[in-house]
């Protein structure tokens, strides 16, 4: 429990400022942390410090830090977990239910599945397994760099309760009870998730915000702290958590997707570096649409980036279109093109802050901007919202299963833009213009049987010697003649009054 | 997108003889429309000198929309034997706009041919 290192803590400070208010909660599992946490050397008691400095610290020590920061983040989320834990249970049934007991260990974990979305990894012994999935996920969704899934390889279902805590604090939007098995579960299970917002979220919501407000900082600094990024994820986490006690959590899925991505997010062993673009919602949505395809590709394939520029592509040509130019640079359009460029997507990926990534693909901001562009006098209701982001998410899914199959009948380990399109092309009729490359539409001719031709030719002789004849009556019997001799009749024949002469 | 199997003689054979020009050409050249379609941007109110990117995508775009009308040209032409302006008519018979305007070019093309070949019969009158 104790934080992973203090400089993590020095280096935000100001972050760890916003946590204060949920650290309060669960003061009774303070004692159950110091034995989990023991790789940690930070003495620190009060939990809100410990969540704040773990994921803050992730990005610092980007390289996969090591044991300290497992300890850690436990023992946050321990205290304010517990409570929420038994109502959330009934949404995850899938989840092998952690014993409470492991709570500890969970919360030890959830703190790291809450800044696994900005934090690299502070797997903690007891639960790191979960906890370190968990925060794979988040990191695979807010920025590729963030290791926290190593040291979770190891799934442990006591542990998979603290990330979805975690995981709630992020967002507020998650559900606190947790995601038991979701490293066990297959990735379509976690894009299954219960689309019911989960009411047992308010009560511990609040108490995530704080923590939630600790995720976008430790995302926005994964290799090299960057305190651009991390206002930048302040400001965007800011509306979350604004919104938060209002309405329902945006997503409860959120907390599925952020457990795919712990597993990928061990494949991926750097942090890029932060981009540069304009922190914006709507990036961030595509970086974490973008980081979530990539990581899938990564568990179908097991590999490490390169498909997450393909995939960056399409989503993000997308919902640029969808959304209007908004921040991404046109050049960017034409750069997506090359296929695979690693460098290139992780640094967008990274841009991604964890808050918006703990909401799976899409968020029910980004629905409500785009209800905006097609009537701004349009509103929608939670739950047609809610049904939009399952069916956008499904589709993504979808999509992406379909586009990994394609590419691995070509036998290739990287998913790029050609597979995507060539499964939309034909099973959805979309065709979308600028990623096609260079190929040029080879056209197919009707296969046509010889058989046809011979009618064909047949009937052109017989209108040619029949023209001059003007029996309609006779053209009628010989019509009916005519398709009794032949066995089909090309009725695609236009004029078919002089089909044969009688 | 790429040629798929269809099975047939006649469609292999197609395949292979049209297989050696489109290996050639296997990347279609890119900016075939571009200086026209920087200056019909800009007529229909972009930048005069409208992004590089922009002009691509534009250009992809024309291309694939012509693409698929010739191809759906040739399907139906194809009953009848040869493509023919009618094919391209018939396919555009929903978007009156674009209807309209084909006809419009149309007759003023029969038309400026009959100038001509009025003019150059009386020039040589």
């Amino acid at each position: 429990m104790d934080p992973p290192a203090p400089p993590a803590g020095a280096a935000e400070p100001s972050q760890s400022q916003p946590l204060k208010p949920s650290p309060p909660l669960p003061p009774p599992s303070s004692s159950s942390n110091p034995p989990i946490s023991d790789p940690n050397p930070n003495p620190n008691p009060s939990p809100s410090p410990s969540p704040n400095p773990g994921p803050i610290q992730a990005p610092n020590t980007n390289p996969k830090p090591p044991t300290p920061p497992q300890p850690r983040p436990p023992s946050s989320f321990n205290r304010t977990l517990p409570p929420s834990q038994p109502p959330s249970q009934p949404h995850f049934p899938h989840f092998p239910s952690a014993p409470p007991s492991s709570s500890a260990s969970a919360a030890a974990a959830a703190p790291r599945g809450g800044m696994a979305i900005g934090v690299p990894a502070h797997h903690q012994s007891p639960s790191p397994p979960f906890s370190s999935s968990f925060g794979q996920h988040f990191a695979g969704l807010s920025r590729t760099g963030v290791n926290v899934a190593e040291s979770t390889s190891s799934p442990s279902t006591s542990q998979v309760r603290t990330p979805v805590q975690g995981m709630g604090m992020l967002g507020s939007q998650m559900r606190p009870s947790g995601i038991p098995a979701h490293q066990q579960r297959p990735v379509q299970s976690s894009l299954r998730p219960p689309s019911s917002a989960p009411s047992n979220q308010p009560a511990g919501s609040q108490s995530f915000q704080g923590h939630g407000l600790m995720r976008p900082s430790s995302v926005g600094s994964p290799a090299s702290p960057s305190p651009s990024a991390s206002q930048s994820v302040q400001s965007i986490n800011q509306p979350w958590l604004s919104s938060g006690p209002q309405g329902k959590p945006p997503l409860p899925s959120t907390a599925y997707r952020q457990q795919l991505n712990p597993q990928s997010m061990q494949q991926r062993s750097h942090i890029p570096p932060p981009q540069q673009s304009t922190p914006t919602s709507l990036q961030q949505q595509q970086q974490q649409q973008q980081s979530f395809l990539s990581n899938q590709s990564q568990e179908h394939f097991g590999q490490q980036v390169p498909p997450s520029r393909a995939l960056h592509v399409p989503h993000q040509q997308q919902i640029t279109r969808l959304q209007g130019p908004g921040n991404q640079k046109p050049s960017s359009l034409v750069a997506v093109q090359s296929s695979a460029v690693q460098p290139g997507i992780q640094s967008r990926v990274t841009n991604v802050d964890s808050d918006e990534a703990c909401n799976s693909i899409l968020s029910k901001r980004s629905i409500h901007e785009l209800v905006n562009q097609v009537d701004p006098l349009e509103k929608l209701g939670p739950e047609v919202a809610d049904i939009l982001v399952d069916i956008a998410e499904n589709f993504l899914e979808s999509i992406t299963r379909s586009g990994c199959s394609l590419a691995k009948h070509r036998k290739s380990t990287t998913l790029e833009a050609k597979d995507i399109l060539l499964h939309l092309e034909k099973n959805w009729n979309m065709s979308l213009p600028g990623f096609g490359g260079d190929e040029i539409k080879s056209y197919r001719r009707q296969i046509t049987s010889d058989i046809h031709k011979e009618r064909l030719a047949a009937i052109k002789k017989s209108m040619a010697a029949t023209e001059a004849a003007p029996a309609k009556g006779s053209a009628g019997q010989a019509s009916g003649s005519a398709r009794g001799s032949q066995a089909k009749t090309p009725l695609n024949i236009i004029g078919s009054p002089n089909l044969k002469n009688s | 997108m790429s040629n798929s199997s269809t099975g047939t003689g006649t469609s292999s054979k197609q395949r292979a003889a049209s297989s050696q020009p489109s290996e050639t050409s296997s990347k279609r050249k890119r900016g075939v429309f571009q200086k026209e379609l920087q200056h019909m941007m800009y007529g229909f109110g972009d930048d005069p000198n409208p992004l590089p990117e922009s002009v691509a995508l534009m250009e992809d775009i024309v291309v694939e929309y012509v693409t698929e009308l010739v191809h759906k040209a040739q399907d139906i032409g194809s009953q009848r034997g040869k493509l023919s302006v009618e094919d391209f008519l018939y396919l555009i018979r929903k978007d009156l706009p674009k209807l309209n305007r084909c006809t419009e070019l149309l007759s003023m093309n029969e038309e400026l041919k009959q100038a001509r070949k009025v003019f150059e019969s009386e020039e040589f009158d």
